[in-house]
C-alpha cells in the first residue's frame, strides 16, 4: 500500500505542478519564459472617438510586446461595457478616473481634482469586482475653461487664477445649467474668486459656444480639454491650477486576472507618455481630417519608439 | 399641488422682477422679437395675398405655397438659420416669419376672394378707380379676414418665439430652457405660463384691434336682427 500511496501522491503533486505551470503560462505572469503567443487580450473602447483612438493605442502597444489583441471599440457607454469587464466578455478598456469612479460607486461625490488619489478610490471600489485601475496617465478630458488667443494676449492668462483680478470685465459662456453647478460659474467664483460681468447661457461644449467665441459674445467659455478643434479655432484652454474639476485623467481599467505584471508595465508606460496635447492632436486627426483611429494610434505609437 | 404653489411662489419672489433675467426684461425681448416678426412677415405677406385676391389669378399657387410653408418645422428652420447667420437675433427672425408669413397670405387671398362680385360691380359703376375700389371697398370688407390672418400669425409666432432660447436667445423661452437644463422645474412651469398668457393677451388684443378695424357696417350685418334694425333706424 505504502509504495503505491507514494506514487499516486508523487503523481499528483506532478499533475498539480504541471497545471500550475500552465495556468502561469496562459496568463502570462512573470514574463521571464518567452510563450510564442500571449494573450488573447481583448480591449474595448465607449461609443466615441477618443476611446477609439486610446483603445487602438493600447491595444498595438500590447500588440508590439507580442500580445495577441482583439479590439471591441465603440462597444457602448460605460453601462455596458463597465458589465463586459466584469464578466470577462473584455479585459480592458480606456477609462477616465473621476467619471469611472461615480459611475462605480454609483454617484457617491469621492471623485476629487488630485489624478492620483482619485484613482486609489477608484481601486478601492475596483478591488472586490475583481478589477484594478492602473496608474493615471496626465493626459486628462475634463471640463475646462477657455479663452481665445487674443483674449489670452490681451490680459496675458495661462491659468485660471489670472481671470480673479479681470473677471468684472469679462462675460462666460457655458450650457444653461452653469450658475447652478459646482463645476462651473459658482466654482469659479468660490474657488477663483472670479466674479463675471455677465453670463450667456449657451451649450455645453457645443456649435452656440463656438459661435459666441466667433462673435465675440463671450470671453471665456466652457469647453473640454481634449476638444480636437481647440487649435482650430484658436481657442486656448486656462489651467486649473486650484482643481476645480474632477480629476478625469485617462487610466486603463483591467481585469484583475489580466493585468499581469507585465501588461502593467506595457500600459503604464503608455500612460506616462500620454498628454492632453496629444489627445487634442489625435481628436483632430480623427474628426476633423477624418482619419482612422487605429492610424492615429499607430503613428502616435511610432512617434513614441514603438517601431514594429 | 405643492408645484403649483411653488410657482405662485416663484412670481412672488421681488428677484424674478428685476435685472437682465427678470420677468420684465424677457417680457420685452419676446414681444419685441415676436413683433418684429409679425411686422416683417406682413410687409411681405399682406401685398402677395391681397394682389392674388384682388386678381383672383394664381391663388391655388400661393396657397399651395404657403401650405407647403405651413409644414416647414420652425425648429429646422431655426437650425439652419444658425448654421447660416450664426449667433444672435437674425435666425429667429428668419425662422419666426417664416412662420408668420403663411396663414397672413391665405387669409388676405380669401378676404379678397369672397368679396361679393355684385358689390365689385357696384363701386365699378360708381367711377371708382380700380386702385381706389380695393383700398375703399374689397379690403374694408375683407378686413375680418386679413385680420384673423394676422392673428393667427401673431399668436403662432408669441408661442414660437419660445424657441430663441434654444439658440442663445432671450425671451420667456429662457426660462423653459435654463429650468429644463437647471433642473428647475417651477422656473420652467412659470416661464411656460407666460408665454401661455402672453399668447391669449396676443390673441385678445388683436381682437380688440379688429373689432376697431371692422367697418361699422359689417359689424352691423354680422349682428342680430333686432340690434341691426335700431341701429339702422338710429343711423
Amino acid at each position: 500500500m505504502n509504495p503505491r500511496l507514494a506514487s499516486g501522491r508523487f503523481l499528483a503533486a506532478l499533475a498539480a505542478l504541471v497545471f500550475v505551470a500552465a495556468a502561469c503560462g496562459s496568463t502570462g505572469g512573470g514574463g521571464t519564459t518567452a510563450s510564442p503567443s500571449k494573450g488573447p487580450l481583448t480591449v474595448a473602447g465607449f461609443n466615441f472617438p477618443e476611446s477609439s483612438i486610446l483603445a487602438e493605442i493600447y491595444g498595438q502597444a500590447l500588440a508590439h510586446d507580442g500580445y495577441t489583441i482583439n479590439y471591441k471599440l465603440l462597444l457602448g457607454t460605460r453601462e455596458v461595457v463597465a458589465p463586459a469587464l466584469e464578466s470577462g466578455q473584455i479585459d480592458l478598456y480606456p477609462g477616465y478616473a473621476a467619471t469611472d469612479l461615480e459611475f462605480y460607486n454609483k454617484g457617491a461625490g469621492e471623485a476629487n481634482g488630485d489624478p492620483v488619489a482619485t484613482t486609489a478610490k477608484l481601486n478601492s471600489r475596483l478591488q472586490p469586482l475583481g478589477l484594478i485601475a492602473l496608474n493615471p496617465s496626465p493626459a486628462v478630458d475634463q471640463n475646462a475653461f477657455a479663452v481665445t488667443k487674443d483674449t489670452q494676449t490681451k490680459y496675458s492668462l495661462t491659468k485660471l487664477s489670472d481671470l480673479a483680478p479681470i473677471g468684472n470685465k469679462l462675460t462666460l459662456g457655458a450650457g444653461p445649467e452653469c450658475p447652478t453647478r459646482p463645476y462651473c460659474q459658482p466654482g469659479l467664483e468660490k474657488t477663483y474668486g472670479i466674479k463675471f460681468k455677465a453670463f450667456k447661457p449657451l451649450d455645453t461644449d457645443g456649435p452656440l459656444t463656438r459661435a459666441a467665441f466667433k462673435n465675440g459674445t463671450i470671453d471665456v467659455g466652457l469647453v473640454f480639454s481634449s476638444d480636437g478643434d481647440l487649435n482650430s479655432l484658436g481657442l486656448v484652454v486656462l489651467q486649473d491650477d486650484k482643481h476645480l474639476e474632477n480629476a478625469d485623467n485617462v487610466v486603463p481599467v483591467v481585469r484583475q486576472a489580466a493585468a499581469s505584471a507585465e501588461v502593467t508595465k506595457v500600459l503604464n508606460a503608455i500612460d506616462a507618455k500620454l498628454t492632453t496635447a496629444d489627445l487634442v492632436t489625435l481628436n483632430s486627426q480623427v474628426s476633423i481630417q477624418h482619419q482612422d483611429a487605429d492610424a492615429v494610434a499607430k503613428a502616435w505609437l511610432q512617434q513614441h519608439n514603438y517601431d514594429s | 399641488m405643492t408645484h403649483i404653489s411653488n410657482v405662485v411662489r416663484w412670481f412672488a419672489d421681488p428677484a424674478h422682477w428685476n435685472g437682465p433675467d427678470g420677468i420684465p426684461q424677457r417680457l420685452v425681448e419676446h414681444i419685441q422679437i415676436s413683433a418684429e416678426s409679425v411686422a416683417i412677415g406682413a410687409v411681405i405677406a399682406l401685398p402677395i395675398g391681397i394682389a392674388l385676391g384682388h386678381y383672383g389669378r394664381f391663388g391655388n399657387l400661393a396657397i399651395n405655397i404657403s401650405n407647403v410653408g405651413r409644414a416647414l418645422p420652425s425648429f429646422g428652420v431655426l437650425v439652419l438659420a444658425f448654421q447660416i447667420f450664426g449667433l444672435g437675433n437674425l435666425p429667429i427672425l428668419v425662422a419666426l416669419v417664416a412662420l408668420a408669413i403663411p396663414p397672413m397670405v391665405t387669409n388676405s387671398y380669401v378676404g379678397l376672394r369672397e368679396v361679393d362680385p355684385d358689390v365689385k360691380e357696384a363701386a365699378r359703376g360708381m367711377g371708382y378707380r380700380e386702385l381706389a375700389q380695393l383700398l375703399r371697398v374689397e379690403l374694408p370688407l375683407a378686413v375680418p379676414l386679413v385680420m384673423a390672418g394676422i392673428r393667427t400669425s401673431a399668436v403662432q409666432v408669441v408661442a414660437t418665439a419660445t424657441l430663441a432660447a434654444l439658440i442663445a436667445g432671450g425671451g420667456f423661452g429662457r426660462y423653459v430652457i435654463d429650468g429644463f437644463a437647471q433642473q428647475d422645474y417651477t422656473k420652467l412651469a412659470a416661464g411656460a405660463l407666460l408665454v401661455a398668457v402672453l399668447a391669449m393677451a396676443t390673441e385678445l388684443s388683436l381682437s380688440a384691434v379688429e373689432r376697431l378695424l371692422v367697418p361699422r357696417g359689417i359689424r352691423l350685418q354680422r349682428a342680430p336682427a333686432a340690434r341691426r334694425a335700431t341701429a339702422f333706424k338710429t343711423a
